[in-house]
């Protein structure tokens, strides 16, 4: 028994072995297929298929054995210097690896047709390189056991992903975003290597599994870490390089980045302070505070976006606060001895997690068929869509749907996790001030629950609904039917994650318990009935339709006009005036500005012309972010006047550096 | 088997009961509002269920659609109506109801997000400003009123210990051992008020009634659910107006619910006087609603954030006094 099960491990071992060299071979088919000059359509579809088979063969490599906790080291030929790079399949690492796996899976589907609409703006060769390295090295994260292994696979992914980022690098406004992305990648790394370094001080351990943050002077380590993990996550106040990164980004590459990418953050946040018992009281309230005021900020700037794929960027910081705040409250119910309501905020946070990443992925793949049949992503150019391009918009529609958590889709099942472990929380709690923050934080959930409807009524609405507000929107067609599957795919899996949340939720927990320091202790009952509400949406639908609908007696006219003549796509409302009256009431945080210019002889009855303007300012960025930048370059130009180009400075610069150490040795 | 039969029947009766009253209450409480108002400008008014005949009216003629619409229009009806009746059938605005599943708080107040989202991208779908613009202020009403009426459950429902609202509106608090100290009595009481009036307050802005929005004006430039449903005629006509009337009465019975549970706290009220007075209390807010748009002014648009503030306020009062004396935990 005991030798089969050994059997079993060493198969298995080499199977991840194999499925970690697999892809290595498929970049270097890929290489060799670029380098033969194949045609980019060909190859394309080839690498779309190796992409697909990736999933599904990792997929298939993380789960054939799932109640086990599996650890294996890389054995001679690649080690890193002496040590071998140490990987662990658990159940947290193999939830995150199903998440990645379904959205590389629809990823595959949808690329060639995407980037057969994208000919001219990406080479093929260096864009599905980096999108390799990039899923390859999310894998390796998610693996990794120890701290170098870790580091090694988050460069990786960084330096690929800021890659992709750059994959359109002829325009400015995209190397511009790739400079603020790799910033903000180099200063979460600087962090993270701060934070480990000082914890292998510490504990004089490489590997996560020897690490303890119970320990009050593990608190600034402890620091540093989540301060890096928040920059990748991009939680309020370091945000601000996602919504530069995915408008710049191709569709299918935002959709990894918000889906899976910005999870990678979570999961080391589980898996190193969490898991290594951290009960900080002043982090877990950052946390908490982070989570808040970035659910909030994120939606907030969302309404009033006008690029489709710089909203969703907005979004997903609203949805990673959530995840943030989910964290903290389980932690703090941890420490104040709740089991029951960690559990249920820990599973929200893992539900959310997934909800998140299928939904985003989903949004995300949708607008890069919009943008690709229409070449703009600016809601002030669409509309009129829903004829046009009628399985896009059913997709983008349950997308967002559940994105404003309603029910019965997969978004609300989490939320309703996030709602549910709050009010628990103050109903149990004995601190009066956390009592009161719960509450708060209940207050805020729901304000941002009604702004993200805001946001996505505007996204539906203005996006594909109405008349067409470009030639190119009048003339766009359905989505090739590979991108359509992928589409449908995750929009089935929103909605059946949501009908059966209860049994998902069930699976999560049982997934996750194989470990060897579980983060879910019992599993949470879920007692809203989604299924039912389903049904019955259906089937009372239906009635409804057939007894009064189905049966009325149709004509097909104009919409009401006044009397004034036809209406042109003009005369609709706007992205900017459907989100005015909201923007208005929070004009101090967006700083918002409308300036509107009547001009003509009687410009109050005939005016001949009519512009207005909205200027939005970000009060971080104008008043945090570029000043500290302006400081910086100051003093780098103070630094370059070191670097004069004359050899009789630099010699004097060599002589006085001599002199100066000599005297400190002399010192000393 | 004789048991099983009375069971039987005592449902059947309850669910005859439950389907007319969810037929006649809305009805009438429009019926009530327009006679009140007619009554206090010296009119005699149409009888008070002239808003079924209107509605039976709607259902005989045919539709008009525009060209511009796709196929969002008629299903945004369809679901708004069966989500309007779903959470009629949830929600515990009448104490005599059928059997219904677990209605948790937080989903009652998403389903009527589900609601409001359809009947948003329904207003969206002509391409006609009028329907955009009424949206547009409703997504701002929302988000208003949202945190008011969520922090106003959330706090019966840390009173009650529960986030059932079946729970929460099952008339516990009249037993147990407190029930004669008069700090606990005035404490439900009060509780049970503040939620009251801030459940009926929120009704005023989420259903757009007078000081929020006139239903009565002749621009629709102006208006909130008139203006959403501008491109509406006939049946599909008949059907927002039916949903949206009950989801009036449905607010009004929650409302009215708080208020005979503050009343019960005080006194002690059978079964069957509850549900009479719960019905009544429906009517007199009506009643009310009919009062207060006689007299009151049509707030001024920027003026509205304002008297949400109170609102929201009354429900903020009541959560923090329920979470600072601690749960009573049943």
């Amino acid at each position: 028994m005991n030798c089969k099960a050994g059997l079993y491990g060493s198969l298995l071992m080499n199977t991840l072995v194999a499925f970690l060299g697999f892809p290595l071979l498929l970049v270097s088919a890929a290489i060799s297929a670029f380098a033969l000059g194949q045609k980019k359509s060909v190859s394309d579809k080839a690498m779309s298929v190796a992409l697909c088979l990736l999933a599904l063969l990792s997929a298939f490599a993380a789960f054939v054995k799932s109640d086990q906790v599996i650890t294996f080291a890389t054995s001679a030929p690649f080690l890193l210097g002496v040590f071998p790079l140490t990987f662990m399949l658990d159940g947290l690492s193999r939830l995150f690896l199903a998440i990645l796996c379904l959205i590389l899976l629809s990823i595959g589907f949808f690329s060639a047709g995407y980037l057969s609409h994208l000919k001219e703006r990406i080479s093929g060769g260096l864009y599905w390189i980096s999108f390799f390295l990039f899923s390859l090295s999310m894998f390796g994260v998610v693996l990794s056991a120890d701290a170098i292994t870790f580091l090694v696979m988050w460069e990786i992914m960084s330096l690929s992903s800021a890659a992709l980022v750059a994959t359109d690098h002829t325009h400015h406004s995209v190397q511009k975003s790739a400079l603020i992305y790799l910033g903000a990648t180099r200063i979460a790394s600087g962090l993270l290597c701060g934070g480990f370094l000082w914890m292998h001080s510490l504990c004089g351990s490489w590997s996560f599994s020897d690490w303890s943050f119970a320990q009050p002077q593990t608190v600034f380590p402890a620091l540093l870490i989540f301060l890096g993990f928040c920059i990748k996550a991009g939680v309020w106040p370091f945000h601000i390089w996602l919504p530069y990164a995915h408008p710049a980004a191709p569709a299918t590459v935002s959709a990894a980045m918000s889906g899976f990418m910005i999870k990678i953050p979570i999961y080391g946040l589980i898996r190193i302070l969490i898991q290594g018992g951290l009960d900080s009281a002043a982090l877990i309230n950052l946390a908490f505070i982070l989570g808040a005021i970035s659910s909030f900020w994120g939606v907030l700037f969302a309404l009033v976006q006008n690029d489709l794929k710089r909203l969703l960027a907005y979004s997903s910081i609203e949805n990673v606060g959530l995840i943030f705040l989910s964290l903290a409250i389980s932690l703090k119910a941890r420490v104040a001895n709740l089991p029951l309501v960690a559990d249920m905020a820990m599973t929200a946070a893992l539900f959310h997690c997934l909800n998140h990443g299928v939904i985003k992925s989903l949004l995300f793949l949708c607008v890069g068929s919009v943008d690709a049949q229409t070449h703009s992503r600016d809601l002030h150019k669409l509309g009129g869509l829903a004829k046009r391009m009628p399985w896009t918009m059913a997709c983008f529609f349950i997308g967002s749907f559940s994105i404003c958590s309603i029910p019965p889709l997969n978004g609300f099942a989490s939320k309703w996790l996030i709602y549910e472990s709050l009010f628990k929380g103050t109903l149990l709690l004995d601190a009066y001030l956390d009592r009161g923050l719960f509450l708060v934080a209940i207050c805020l959930l729901s304000a941002v629950g009604a702004l993200a409807i805001a946001v996505f009524v505007k996204a539906m609405g203005v996006g594909f609904l109405g008349m067409s507000r470009s030639r190119a929107a009048e003339h766009a067609q359905e989505a090739s039917t590979a991108m359509r599957i992928s589409q449908a795919f995750l929009a089935m899996l929103s909605v059946s994650l949501g009908v059966f949340a209860a049994i998902a939720m069930n699976q999560i927990t049982k997934l996750v318990a194989v470990s060897n320091k579980p983060v879910i202790l019992e599993a949470v009952n879920f007692p809203v009935p989604t299924s039912l509400l389903a049904s019955m949406l259906v089937v009372l639908g239906l009635a409804v339709y057939l007894a009064v609908l189905q049966n009325s007696k149709v004509r097909t006219f104009k919409t009401w006009d006044c009397g004034f003549g036809p209406l042109s796509s003009k005369t609709q409302v706007s992205s900017d005036s459907f989100a005015q009256p909201l923007a208005r009431i929070f004009r101090p945080f967006l700083r918002y500005e409308t300036n509107s210019n009547i001009s003509g002889s009687d410009k109050r009855h005939f005016p001949q012309e009519i512009s207005v303007e909205v200027k939005i300012v970000s009060i971080l960025e104008s008043r945090v972010y570029l000043p500290s930048l302006a400081v910086i370059s100051f003093l780098a130009r103070g630094l370059a006047k070191l670097q004069a180009g004359s050899i009789h400075l630099y010699l004097l610069y060599v002589c006085s550096t001599l002199v100066f150490l000599l005297l400190i040795g002399a010192v000393l | 088997m004789s048991e099983f039969d009375n069971h039987l029947l005592t449902n059947c009766s309850r669910w005859i009961l439950f389907i007319s009253t969810v037929i006649v209450l809305p009805v009438l409480c429009l019926g009530l509002i327009r006679k009140t108002k007619a009554r206090l400008q010296n009119r005699i008014g149409p009888p008070l269920y002239q808003p079924l005949f209107d509605v039976l009216k709607l259902l005989r003629k045919g539709e008009t659609l525009s060209s511009t619409m796709s196929g969002v229009f008629r299903l945004s009806t369809v679901v708004v109506v069966t989500t309007t009746l779903i959470l009629a059938w949830l929600t515990p605005w009448l104490s005599f109801k059928p059997w219904s599943p677990h209605a948790d708080l937080f989903f009652i107040v998403y389903l009527f997000a589900l609601s409001r989202v359809f009947s948003l991208l329904g207003s969206l779908d002509s391409g006609s400003a009028f329907g955009a613009f009424g949206a547009s202020r409703e997504v701002t009403l929302g988000l208003l009123v949202e945190p008011a009426l969520m922090l106003g459950l959330v706090a019966l429902g840390l009173y009650c210990g529960s986030s059932d609202l079946k729970v929460i509106f099952s008339y516990p608090h009249q037993l147990g051992s407190h029930s004669n100290e008069l700090a606990f009595v005035a404490g439900t009481a009060g509780v049970w008020t503040l939620v009251g009036i801030s459940i009926f307050l929120s009704s005023l802005i989420e259903l757009s009634r007078m000081p929020v929005d006139d239903p009565t004006t002749h621009l629709e430039l102006t208006m909130v659910h008139e203006a959403m449903i501008l491109e509406a005629s006939g049946r599909n006509l008949a059907l927002i107006e039916f949903a949206h009337a009950l989801r009036m009465s449905i607010y009004f019975g929650l409302a009215a619910q708080c208020f005979v549970h503050a009343a019960a706290a005080v006194w002690h009220i059978s079964a069957l006087s509850q549900a009479v007075l719960n019905v009544i209390g429906i009517c007199a807010i009506a009643v009310f609603v009919g009062v207060l748009e006689s007299l009151a002014v049509k707030l001024q648009w920027r003026k509205v954030p304002e008297f949400v503030a109170y609102v929201v306020s009354m429900s903020l009062l009541a959560a923090f006094l329920v979470a600072g004396s601690g749960a009573v935990k049943l």
